[in-house]
């Protein structure tokens, strides 16, 4: 039920139960009574009928005549039947219709009266019945009572009755159908930019597009153009916090390096030598807080998609020159077209600090892999980036105090440690894990992995 | 060797100019990216020191118009942003090699040094050729293990010819990238001081390793040893 369009059409079909239902009992009813009321005009007409027919025989009693002229009343079992009772209820006449039959006596109305009632034949057939009592005066001025009662069988008529129920039902369901699947199509039609919102999210969430598209009926403009809102705001935010890290860091970093400059002149063991241990100190410092991730899974509407292979290929084109007298044999394997989500930065630092680091400790070769990881429901691939080299290596317990910040393996290469430690933070942010191993290379192998972004919507 | 160094902060390009000067380079400043630009593609420049951080005109750009202008010196950048992501921008656009600040001097001067052999195609910082060896990061020359006593100015007249040995080096160009702007020039000195060389290096004229091309300039004749 939490689906709007599923909540609506629950509502709208018991809606039409509720409606359906009322009018079916309304229609039933009325054809009821119409039918039934029918009937009892019918049967007062054969009861006059039989009134006229009947004389007075011989033994002075009354009768009636071997043929009627309603035909039914002389077929066996028509369903129409009539019958004489004198006031012991003993059976005087009965039509032909009712041979064999024997039909109940029921209440007899009072003199004069008639009486409309609700019987049935020992087999079951429903009855609607007709009685009236009569006196009858003869012509020797006698006078006698008499019951005349006409029954029909209720067979056909309850037939009728079902028969137009079931069309009733028939029709309205198929009624109630087609509105439900034409309102099930409107609702398609209503809820489509709500879909396309959603997919236009999941776009921006995969770096397909920037911002939502402005085609959305006016209830909804509201809604998309706060979501782009606060996706540039976003943005903004992420932009201004780096370039505010830039400026700090130009503006530090550039007297820093004027101190030094100054200091240069002097002997390193004295004063200018302390002073060189604070300046790098400082710049540790500096560097290590710059260099944080830019960005986190957590912000997922900010994440650019990547393009892996060209990034690796601009930094390993860099590396060249910058070990251009080592000059490293560089072995990319990037599968082609592998897209990382998160800030091109935040990728770079990690392929450049893990490159550099094999560069500095290879004696020739150096590796990089970057392959997709997969997983459920995910939007985007997750990478596991592995860089070794054919150098010395990292022992293990090395390895694991690297792990730590600020921790140097090599006070020698400065940075190895800073360069990791930030790896290490990147790869946290974006929920993956870094691991130190030997490689088959003979050095040192490090595998950053990051997992694959699992879909919001 | 002439460098021009290209960074806004007074003190860092004053020291780095002062530094550069004393190891013996003839050094050009800018201190905005218009300027640094301009200088960029019109002076006679053999190597760049750029700061990615610049007014005006930004670093980058700088790198981009020299590149894109056929200018193929090496650039080393002076960059406070750590991040990979403005190294590789800096390199992808024409750079050579990168400083972070701050640096140790004799981190600039030693990527210095090392661009500088690379353009001229030499592998090591030791530049040997027969019997003759130029130590750029001690700026020592031996000849048969012999140190060769030279001054400042001999001292860049060798390095320069020796970095590209085997091109032919015109007296103009010699005076542009040896002499600082304000230097009077006079190419006659340039004569005396080869001549000087020519006598300290080979004093019994049989290695010859200077050559005299008439009207053309000056090679450095000796085979390249590259594997020394």
């Amino acid at each position: 039920m939490r689906s709007l369009s599923s909540r609506l059409l629950v509502s709208v079909s018991v809606l039409l139960l509720l409606f359906f239902g009322a009018t079916i009992a309304v229609l039933d009813t009325a054809f009821r009574e119409a039918g039934e009321q029918a009937r009892r005009d019918i049967l007062d007409g054969h009861l006059v009928a039989l009134l006229a027919a009947a004389e007075p025989d011989d033994q002075g009693d009354l009768m009636l005549p071997e043929r009627l002229r309603e035909p039914r009343f002389e077929n066996i079992g028509s369903g129409l039947y009539a019958e004489l009772r004198d006031t012991s209820s003993a059976v005087l006449w009965r039509s032909r219709s009712g041979l064999g039959l024997e039909i109940p006596i029921g209440v007899a109305p009072e003199l004069g009266n008639h009486l409309f009632a609700r019987e049935s034949l020992q087999d079951g057939t429903p009855l609607l019945t007709l009685s009236l009592a009569v006196e009858w005066e003869f012509a020797d001025s006698s006078l006698k009572s008499y019951v005349f009662k006409v029954a029909e069988s209720l067979d056909s008529f309850n037939a009728q009755v079902a028969g137009f129920r079931r069309q009733l039902f028939g029709w309205f369901a198929a009624v109630a159908l087609t509105m439900l699947l034409a309102f099930s199509m409107l609702l398609r039609g209503l809820l489509k930019p709500l879909r396309q919102i959603e997919t236009e999210i999941t776009d921006i969430e995969e770096g397909k597009r920037t911002a939502l598209s402005g085609e959305f009926p006016t209830e909804l403009t509201g809604v998309a153009r706060n979501m782009n809102l606060l996706i540039d705001s976003e943005r903004a935010r992420s932009d201004r916090y780096r370039y505010t890290l830039d400026n700090l860091a130009h503006s530090l970093k550039t007297p820093l390096a004027a101190m030094r400059a100054l200091l240069s002149d002097r002997p390193t063991d004295g004063f200018g030598g302390r002073f060189n241990e604070q300046i790098d100190r400082m710049d540790e410092i500096v560097r290590y807080q710059l260099r944080k991730p830019a960005a986190s899974v957590a912000d997922k509407l900010v994440l650019k998609a990547v393009p892996v292979e060209k990034e690796v290929t601009r930094l390993v084109d860099g590396l060249r020159k910058v070990y251009h007298d080592k000059n490293p044999e560089f072995e990319v394997r990037v599968e082609s077209g592998l897209q990382f989500r998160g800030d091109t930065g935040d990728f770079l630092e990690l392929a450049g600090n893990l490159l550099d680091n094999a560069c500095k400790w290879c004696e020739k070769r150096v590796r990089i892999s970057i392959v997709p990881s997969v997983g459920a429901r995910a939007i985007a691939s997750g990478m596991v980036l592995t860089v070794s080299d054919d150098g010395p290596g990292i022992p293990k317990d090395a390895a694991d105090a690297l792990l730590q910040r600020g921790m140097r393996l090599d006070e020698s290469t400065p940075g190895h440690g800073i360069g990791l430690a930030v790896v290490k933070d990147i790869a946290r942010s974006y929920g993956g894990r870094l691991s130190i191993n030997k490689s088959d290379l003979g050095g040192a192998e490090i595998m950053v992995s990051i997992p694959p972004i699992a879909s919001s919507a | 060797m002439r460098l021009l160094v290209i960074e806004d902060d007074a003190t860092l390009r004053e020291a780095l100019v002062r530094k550069l000067g004393e190891s013996g380079f003839a050094v050009e400043q800018a201190a905005d990216g218009k300027e640094g630009l301009y200088f960029a593609l019109e002076y006679p420049v053999d190597l760049a020191i750029i700061d990615l951080g610049l007014p005006e005109v930004s670093g980058l750009d700088i790198i981009r118009q020299v590149r894109e202008k056929g200018k193929s010196y090496p650039i080393l950048i002076l960059t406070a942003r750590d991040r990979w992501e403005d190294k590789v921008d800096g390199l992808s656009a024409g750079a050579d090699d990168y400083v972070v600040k701050p640096f140790h001097f004799e981190e600039v001067s030693a990527r210095v040094n090392a661009l500088l052999r690379r353009s001229g195609g030499w592998a090591s910082s030791v530049l040997t050729a027969g019997p003759v060896a130029l130590d750029m990061s001690r700026q020592e020359l031996t000849v048969n293990d012999d140190a060769i006593d030279l001054t400042s100015f001999e001292y860049k007249i060798i390095e320069y010819l020796m970095v590209r040995a085997g091109q032919v080096i015109s007296k103009a160009e010699l005076t542009d990238r040896l002499y600082d702007q304000d230097f009077e020039r006079d190419s006659n000195v340039i004569e005396v001081f080869i001549g000087r060389l020519r006598k300290k290096m080979d004093p019994d004229n049989s290695l010859k390793p200077i050559e005299t091309l008439r009207g053309r300039g000056y090679r450095f004749a000796l085979e390249r040893n590259q594997s020394g």
